[in-house]
């Protein structure tokens, strides 16, 4: 069970120790190793606890022991850990094994730091989904925020990506400090952090479970890209393609809504958090839907998708289908990550361009990346019997039952889903070459390794929905009953089944007519130009990050400037005058040290001598010191 | 004789050591008078061992109460001879080097 | 009982290799072979194996706490002698019996966890420190050896001599010797005016023992003139054996006496020790900063550094106890590495260590572990150590305690780093400034390096030994 996180811990200490040594094929059989070796425990384990077997909290040491509360570092596998571990471990193997040819021009020693850094991403995810209590989780969460940040500044040289990785460091940390108060709130309550104590915990006021839900939730917000701290994963994808699928599609954005979903029984006691959690994630859902309509950089398009389709993962657990958020994380892990590679396969042939009005016409250079990318855009687009037409419409089901007006709301998104998506592809795939002479003498399909793992995700794609199809739907609602002992606290909802058809087929006919139009009107005219009106300002991304700089930062800048000139002198003359004090005094008092044995000696006596005198005059001294302090 | 002549001679003692040790300059000389005050403390020693025998005395004639002073006394006695034969070879090292016992001769190491 | 009597045994057997062994390389291999052993032994009379069944009269009483402390300290001292023993042999040609005057010492300290006796503490306190005087001037040719044995004779035998008044005048109160009768004296807050002028005698002696200002002045000298190598293994295993000392004999006298003011002679004991708290931080940290070679940068640190360690003496409390033990094993191992690079640097001053991280990154990285955990920073073991000494001061309610404290370690961050900046930031004008090193040193400052940080991220791979 702990081989599963230790194999990529050993992969990132051998590639990152070994770098300079490691040849770039070793590097990348370690690595991809390691995550294989813990792709099959994970199966394994998956299987085990398919049965009913393995579900333990299994304790390796005591990590922190205080008077107040023991916190062990343990290890919990049940059916959710199990799921996560699955979907982790298997794309991170599968895009490991990408990684190998897109990272080709590398420096080995550049390709080994890169692995290096990815296993240990892994290794942290792994620690965040097995962790049997918060603090364990919050390890873990920072692991995978410093490697995101170490991933996506990996090339460092450009200013602008390493300015791209600050704000993602930053952002994630101002959600990272409300998780901190939540582990530290429960810690104050309950004295464990414990999952099994803190949910079985009874001592709760209604206002604490709201707090700590609430604060977990601002993590959430920061590591999951919710509005308004989402800003820093379009930005994230300064990073390779590769990391961006695998960190920033797959898994670790999706970490939030596992610490959601994994601490459900306190979300379902505060009905505040959950209208927070549900109209946060709509909202972000479709504002970033609206963004992703007019972007024309291949992977921003595909990271505001990500923003969206977390805001939907969000919508769920805001109203109760925690199960319907776990699902769409496995979906969207296939086929987003599907995505990614396939524009990082498209980027790769164009050597580098991600700008998709330079592109067009690429169906005939590209045959399988052109394939595997349709499947995966009819497959976010919500067209059954596609993986991500179940889980989406699980969500917005939940939603109809909870609030109609959600259920309007979240079907508008997924129509502009299918319309972006197939904007995207039609201007990618379709049409004529729009690119220079030399770009189109390059085309060339990538090698096996890369279209391998697209392949595989196209395949899971497509079938993967099949794991939870509905009742309504004469499934048997697998993964449904697979999470049942874990998400407790799943609402029900009492939809008739007229009601649910009428839904589904609503949601579906919007979204394919979307979709049929957006092929329509890009597939032969693709917009060039640039973008006016509503337009413009979608294309801006409503001048969020314009308007934080104008709010935030320009502010800031000026207060710092004001106390740069006016209250740093003061401090700056406190602080060097104390450094000034401690030297003068240092030259002074070594002077005592005259190196003479007798005069030491007479020191000795003439301090015990004082001694004494202190000693006897107690009552005095005592007094007077109490009177001080 | 009151205990408290005992304890006053050997505090005089000692202070005789300390002064000594403080005003001389010769390396031998502080030795003694180091010793003076080890010796001082050993006359406590055993004054305090009769003391407590007298007192114990009194209840019991075979006591061995206050025996363990006189015995701390001889171990006193071992532990000075061995600082004796470090120290002196010390201060036979120094002569050697620099033919002299001032022990302010050296003061090189300071500050 | 184990360890006194084989270390006695081990030390009289190197004195004798000396004699009859030719091959001046084998006594390394001797000391280490030796000094295994005597960990062995340690730890199965700690698993309750006694090789030895003597009648101690209640002298010496063995118990787990300070079986565990002599273990701390025999393991350091194996890593010592590990390190440093090529070193040894350079100082002059009686390596054997360098040997064998360490083990003499392992000898005093065994008896100092172990006394239950006044008079077994002084003959601790003497078979520990005579071997010193001779180790600090076993540079025979070097005036700076020379000065610094003589002083460190003198004034440790005017040690002595307050000890020695402080115990009669104890004796003079309570006839008795053993800890115990002391202890029940003080329950019944009976302390004579002779009494307590003997426990202020000792712990003025202790306090010259462990160089706690203002009875300091003979560490940075000492420190300085004696052979580098030597330095080592006194400012380590040495100074803490005698604070494990200073602690045993003082913590059940200050459980009783001090919180409240003793009515008998208006005894607080807690003030004392602010004082000598106070005094020896600020001597230590202040006069530290414009030190020029980092040696006797290094000696004053350790002053510094006692100044924490007697945070255990001045508030008894389970988080001193466990702080007392992590700052004993952080403090070796970090003295300990960063003296066994000193000795391989030409040049001592700050200067000499311009640019060492381009020639010898091991050794620099090395060091500098070494100097954050001094510095006390997070993830090395000096952090935890630091943190559980002022916990423990914390919660016997003298926060402004903690607070000075604090302020000092800030201070003492200035005179660290300097090195490390040293190190990484400046570049040497001239040739290497170390001498090669061997990879039996980088094995050892591997194990140095590891058990820093091991003990950093998780204290209580050593702690848990002490409640097992």
């Amino acid at each position: 069970m702990y081989l599963v996180p230790l194999f990529p811990l050993l992969g990132a200490i051998i590639s990152g120790l070994f770098r300079n040594q490691l040849s770039k094929t070793a590097a990348g059989i370690i690595a991809s190793g390691a995550i294989a070796a813990s792709f099959v425990v994970s199966f394994l384990l998956f299987f085990q606890v398919k049965s009913g077997g393995a579900i333990a909290v299994t304790p390796l040491f005591t990590f922190i022991k205080t008077s107040a509360f023991t916190i062990d570092f343990a290890f919990q596998v049940d059916q959710l850990s199990a799921l996560f571990l699955l979907i982790i471990t298997g794309i991170g193997f599968l895009i490991h094994l990408y990684s190998t040819a897109y990272m080709h021009e590398e420096e080995p020693h550049h390709f080994a730091r890169y692995f290096s850094y990815l296993n240990l991403f892994v290794f942290s995810m792994l620690l965040l989904v097995m962790g049997a209590n918060y603090v364990i989780m919050f390890i873990g969460w920072e692991g995978v925020g410093l490697c995101s940040y170490l991933l996506i500044g990996y090339w460092f040289k450009n200013t602008n990506y390493t300015a791209a990785a600050k704000k993602a460091f930053i952002m994630n940390r101002i959600g990272d400090m409300g998780f901190l108060l939540a582990v530290f709130y429960i810690l104050q309550k309950v004295g464990s952090a414990n999952y099994a104590t803190v949910f079985a915990f009874d001592g709760f006021s209604s206002t604490d479970v709201t707090t700590i839900c609430i604060l977990l939730f601002v993590g959430a917000m920061g590591k999951s890209a919710q509005l308004p701290l989402y800003t820093w994963l379009p930005d994230a994808m300064a990073g390779p393609t590769p990391v961006s699928a695998l960190i920033h599609a797959a898994t670790m954005v999706t970490a939030g809504i596992y610490m959601i979903a994994r601490s459900n029984v306190l979300y379902s006691a505060s009905e505040i958090a959950q209208h927070l959690v549900a109209i946060v994630g709509l909202a972000t859902a479709l504002f970033s839907a609206t963004i992703a309509l007019k972007q024309n950089d291949i992977k921003k398009v595909l990271a505001y998708s990500t923003v969206s389709q977390l805001g939907y993962m969000f919508l769920g657990l805001g109203v109760g289908a925690y199960t319907g958020a776990v699902f769409h994380v496995m979906t969207h892990a296939f086929f987003k990550a599907l995505l990614f590679l396939g524009a990082g396969s498209v980027i790769h042939a164009m050597h580098h361009e991600q700008d998709i009005r330079n592109m067009g016409g690429l169906k005939k250079h590209l045959p399988i990346t052109h394939i595997t990318f349709l499947l995966g855009c009819i497959a976010i687009a919500g067209v059954p019997p596609f993986s991500g037409f179940f889980s989406k419409d699980e969500i917005l089901a939940a939603a109809y039952a909870h609030n109609p007006i959600y259920w309007g709301l979240g079907v508008a998104g997924a129509a502009m889903t299918a319309f972006y998506m197939f904007r995207l592809y039609a201007t990618t795939f379709l049409g004529s070459f729009r690119g220079t002479q030399q770009q189109l003498s390059h085309l060339h399909e990538s090698p096996i390794s890369m279209t391998l793992p697209l392949m595989v995700l196209a395949l899971l794609s497509v079938v993967g929905g099949f794991l939870n199809v509905p009742e309504v739907l004469h499934g048997n609602a697998a993964l449904h009953h697979f999470l049942s002992p874990v998400l407790t606290s799943e609402s029900k909802h009492s939809l008739s089944h007229s009601t649910e058809y009428i839904l589904m087929g609503s949601s579906v006919a919007i979204a394919t007519l979307a979709l049929i139009f957006a092929i329509n009107k890009f597939s032969k005219n693709p917009e060039l130009g640039e973008a006016t009106g509503l337009g413009k300002t979608l294309a801006n991304k409503w001048y969020v990050d314009e308007a934080y700089d104008a709010a935030i930062v320009k502010p800031l800048n000026s207060v710092s400037l004001l106390f740069k000139n006016f209250v740093e002198k003061g401090i700056d003359g406190l602080v060097n005058g104390s450094g000034k004090l401690v030297q003068y005094s240092s030259r002074q008092v070594r002077l005592v040290q005259n190196g003479q044995v007798g005069s030491y000696i007479l020191y000795m006596v003439l301090s015990m001598v004082i001694l004494f005198l202190l000693w006897w005059n107690q009552p005095i001294l005592t007094k007077f010191i109490q009177k001080i302090f | 004789m009151p205990i408290q002549y005992y304890i006053a001679l050997a505090v005089i003692l000692f202070s005789i050591g300390v002064v000594g040790v403080l005003t001389r300059r010769n390396a031998i000389i502080i030795f003694m008078c180091i010793e003076l005050m080890l010796n001082a403390t050993n006359l406590l020693l055993v004054a305090f061992s009769k003391m407590h025998h007298g007192a114990a005395l009194a209840a019991d004639a075979a006591t061995k109460v206050g025996v363990e002073g006189q015995l701390f006394v001889f171990f006193v006695m071992v532990v000075a001879a061995a600082e004796v034969s470090v120290g002196l070879a010390i201060i036979v090292m120094m002569y050697r080097n620099v033919h002299s016992v001032d022990i302010n001769f050296l003061n090189r190491l300071k500050n | 009982m184990n360890a006194i009597i084989l270390s006695a045994i081990f030390g009289v057997v190197l004195m004798m290799a000396s004699a009859f062994v030719s091959n001046r390389s084998l006594y390394k291999t001797i000391a280490l072979a030796c000094l295994v052993l005597l960990v062995g032994a340690n730890i199965a009379e700690t698993l309750g194996y006694s090789f030895f069944t003597i009648d101690t009269h209640n002298m010496l009483a063995f118990n787990k706490m300070g079986l565990f402390f002599n273990t701390i300290c025999f393991t350091a001292t194996l890593l010592y002698v590990f390190i440093s023993s090529s070193e040894i042999e350079r100082v002059d040609n009686y390596t054997a019996e360098y040997f064998a005057l360490i083990f003499f010492s392992l000898c005093g300290i065994a008896i100092l966890t172990s006394f239950n006796n006044l008079l077994m503490m002084f003959l601790g306190i003497e078979i520990m420190s005579i071997p010193l005087y001779i180790l600090t001037g076993s540079d025979k040719r070097n005036l700076k050896s020379n000065e610094a044995a003589l002083k460190y004779f003198l004034m440790g035998s005017f040690s002595t001599g307050i000890l020695l008044l402080g115990i009669a005048f104890i004796y003079g109160a309570t006839g008795s010797f053993g800890l115990e009768s002391i202890k029940v004296g003080t329950l019944q807050m009976q302390l004579s005016i002779l009494e307590v002028t003997g426990c202020i005698l000792l712990l003025i002696a202790f306090a010259f023992k462990v160089s706690a200002a203002p009875f300091h002045f003979w560490t940075p000298d000492v420190y300085d003139g004696a052979p580098s190598v030597f330095t080592s293994f006194m400012a380590s295993i040495i100074k803490v054996a005698g604070f494990y000392a200073f602690v045993k004999l003082f913590e059940s006298r200050i459980e009783t006496t001090s919180f409240a003011t003793n009515p008998a002679v208006g005894v607080n004991w807690h003030l004392l020790f602010a004082i000598l708290i106070i005094a020896t931080l600020f001597v230590g940290n202040i006069t530290a900063v414009f030190q020029q070679s980092v040696k006797r940068m290094l000696a004053y640190s350790s002053i510094a550094q006692a100044g924490f360690m007697l945070f255990a003496l001045f508030s008894v409390n389970a988080f001193s106890k466990e702080g007392l033990y992590l700052y004993a094993a952080g403090y070796c191992l970090a003295t300990i590495g960063i003296f066994a690079v000193l000795v391989r640097m030409k040049d001592y001053t700050f200067e000499g260590f311009n640019g060492l991280a381009k020639h010898e990154p091991t050794l620099a990285f090395a060091t500098t572990v070494c100097l954050l955990s001094l510095a006390g920073i997070p993830l090395t073991v000096g952090f935890f150590a630091k943190y559980f000494m002022l916990a423990a001061v914390v919660k016997q309610g003298y926060a402004w305690l903690a607070i000075v404290g604090v302020l000092f370690a800030g201070v003492s961050i200035y005179y660290y780093f300097r090195v490390i900046a040293a190190m990484y930031f400046k570049s040497a004008d001239e040739n290497p400034a170390a001498v090669a090193t061997s990879s039996t040193v980088k094995i050892g400052l591997a194990v140095v390096v590891a058990g820093i940080i091991i003990l950093g991220v998780w204290p209580h791979a050593l702690l848990n030994f002490l409640y097992f």
